[in-house]
């Protein structure tokens, strides 16, 4: 086979996944691009023109920068409980007792199993100021009146967690997995304890794992939807649910659009500043 | 340097599952001792108990008098090389070697100067800065020797080291491993499966079976004077012969009639006349000489040439076959008569017959 027959063989593997994504995604994310330049309309989505007047509002309103930090502090919240809370169950799941691995493994994937709005559905069940939370303690007299739960920051985070954390533990895991358990009894055959030995040898050979679901969460967090709209309802707003209030209910094209992009340019911005911090230190080069 | 003790040392998993059933061995200074034995004998779990990372369930693991049986495996400063050399693969040669020598708060310089010591005894000078997926698998297993060496370990302690490696780099590391072990002269526990290996390398060879020691002794002791029927097999090709007993020849020898002959051998026991004998006789201690000469008269039905020696077997006028392995200068073709004999040093009694 010549070398441009085989490159063409591989351009068109990969044919159907660059079309798929240029047509639904590509192509969407320039309309946004435009649309954000946009001269807000009056009685329609847009008017004619350009102009870098929505952008201008952005920066000008503290309300919106404020959301924006809101937003980063849910992400950042979310990924860094998800990360604490996933790390031991994966290392259980990679590494524990062959018997319960497999119900394990369910009980970690059952969240994504059930649709986002039934799960913070649910969730509202439980959280709400006559949830079964609030009503239990309050029957037991361990509380009077309600605790907050909804409507507020600590309820979105949780919920955000539930739905998550499958996205945290399975790359994770799949990291853990590939580090050979011989490595730690040399770590310690060399004297060192089992913190050093994590801290030393698993931990940053686990990195791109944990770099990976960090990632995903976080990403996942910031353009969460349904979760914090149901669970915020209208008190705490995150972006996503502004950005949606505006497109959807106030048909405010451009100004949405604008938002939407400035969302994704801070959530790009931390995605990089986090692979720079955590770039990983070793760069086995290839033999 | 050190003495290590083993008393009594058992481990038993679940309920009753006993990987090491009750062994006991004494270790001396700067010795090299091999346990060998099939997958499952225990031997690796043996070594995984005096390093640490096995816990105790009964018995004393004692290093110079000091009980470490209960001692943490990173307290035990011992150096182990693994099966898969266990090298950490996020950091560089000279990392490697670094990171026990951090674990003990050695100041940088004589650190630099202990690596470079290492690596030079290794013949790795230069490879510091390489990762360890760089590096070729008897260099990966040179490192994972150095790494464990630079500590000044205590104990030096091996997983079956040469089991990934091929065949004429296995034959070499043996060597390298035997000679680097004298010159450090650092007492060393080898666990393997191959006999030839522990018997090549070792000072003794503890063969184990089902959790406990079946044997302890030097190479040639376990080789030529197997305790049991199931170690003379283990360690080796050999021949069982039926014999029959006759009178004693004066102290420790007994007089015994076989198939190739009247020899007399040596018996730790004395036996009745005419009590019925098992001896063995390994295939190379077999001399074999055109039919009609001094021995034994037989045909070769079998013939197997391996370069370096050729394996015939023989089946005797009497029904007996029997395994001959010799040199090859002489050869014999299937069907050929020939006639078996032995020295009378081959034979070994292995008690009376089952």
């Amino acid at each position: 086979m010549t070398a441009t027959s085989r490159s063409s063989g591989k351009l068109l593997l990969i044919a159907p996944a660059a079309v798929l994504l240029g047509v639904f995604l590509v192509l969407p994310y320039l309309n946004i691009i435009v649309m954000s330049f946009r001269v807000p309309g009056q009685g329609t989505p847009y008017g004619e023109g350009f102009t870098l007047g929505n952008y201008a509002r952005f920066f000008a309103d503290p309300f919106y920068l404020q959301q924006v930090a809101n937003t980063l502090g849910i992400g950042l919240l979310v990924t860094s409980l998800s990360l604490a809370i996933g790390f031991p169950v994966a290392w259980q799941l990679a590494r524990g007792d062959m018997r319960f691995r497999g119900l394990a493994y369910g009980l970690v994937l059952s969240p994504l199993l059930v649709g986002i709005v039934i799960r913070s559905y649910g969730w509202t069940i439980l959280l709400g100021n006559n949830g079964l939370i609030n009503r239990s303690l309050n029957s037991l007299g361990v509380i009077e009146g309600p605790l907050p739960l909804m409507y507020n920051t600590l309820g979105i985070v949780i919920a955000l967690v539930h739905v998550f954390l499958p996205f945290m533990i399975l790359p994770v895991m799949a990291a853990i997995q590939s580090v050979d358990p011989s490595l730690e009894a040399a770590a310690r055959s060399l004297g060192a304890s089992r913190a050093t030995a994590f801290r030393r040898i698993i931990l940053p050979l686990c990195m791109p794992g944990i770099q990976a679901g960090c990632i995903l969460v976080f990403v996942l967090s910031l353009s969460a939807y349904v979760t914090p709209s149901l669970i915020g309802g209208l008190r705490v707003k995150t972006m996503a649910v502004t950005v949606v209030d505006a497109l959807i209910d106030t048909f405010q094209w451009p100004w949405g659009s604008a938002l939407a992009l400035m969302l994704a340019a801070t959530g790009a911005i931390c995605v990089l500043i986090f692979a720079r911090l955590t770039r990983m230190t070793w760069k086995a080069p290839r033999p | 340097m050190t003495e290590v003790n083993i008393e009594n040392l058992t481990k038993i998993y679940g309920h009753a599952v006993k990987a090491v059933d009750g062994i006991s061995m004494r270790i001396a200074n700067g010795e090299f001792i091999s346990l060998l034995g099939p997958s499952g004998c225990g031997k690796t779990t043996t070594l995984k108990m005096i390093a640490g990372f096995e816990e105790v369930t009964a018995g004393a693991i004692r290093f110079d008098g000091q009980d470490v049986a209960h001692t943490p495996a990173e307290k035990r400063d011992i150096g182990m090389v693994f099966q898969n050399y266990a090298l950490f693969p996020h950091m560089t040669v000279a990392q490697n070697l670094a990171f026990g020598l951090e674990m003990r708060k050695i100041a940088k310089p004589e650190m630099q100067g202990r690596i470079a010591k290492v690596l030079e005894m290794v013949q790795l000078t230069g490879y510091d800065g390489r990762y360890p997926n760089q590096l070729s698998g008897g260099q990966q297993q040179r490192v994972a020797l150095a790494r464990a060496l630079v500590i000044e370990p205590r104990i030096l302690l091996l997983d079956e080291p040469l089991a990934n490696l091929d065949a004429k780099l296995r034959e070499e590391m043996r060597v390298f491993i035997r000679e680097l072990q004298k010159r450090v002269g650092i007492t060393t526990v080898y666990v393997t499966h191959d006999q030839s290996e522990a018997m090549s390398m070792s000072d003794r060879v503890v063969v184990m079976f089902g959790g406990r020691i079946a044997q302890i002794g030097a190479p040639d002791d376990i080789y030529d004077r197997p305790t049991s029927m199931e170690v003379a097999q283990f360690v080796g090709q050999v021949n069982v012969i039926r014999g029959q007993a006759l009178e004693a020849a004066g102290a420790g020898r007994l007089h015994v009639s076989t198939v190739l002959g009247q020899v007399d051998v040596e018996a730790s026991e004395s036996f009745r006349p005419g009590t019925a004998l098992t001896l063995t006789l390994r295939p190379e201690a077999l001399t074999l000489a055109p039919g009609g000469g001094v021995g034994a008269q037989g045909q070769v039905i079998g013939r197997y040439y391996s370069g370096a020696l050729i394996d015939y077997t023989v089946s005797l006028a009497s029904g007996e076959n029997l395994h001959v392995q010799t040199f090859p200068n002489i050869r014999f073709v299937e069907g050929d008569a020939v006639s078996v004999a032995a020295p009378a040093q081959a034979f070994w009694l292995m008690g009376p017959a089952q």
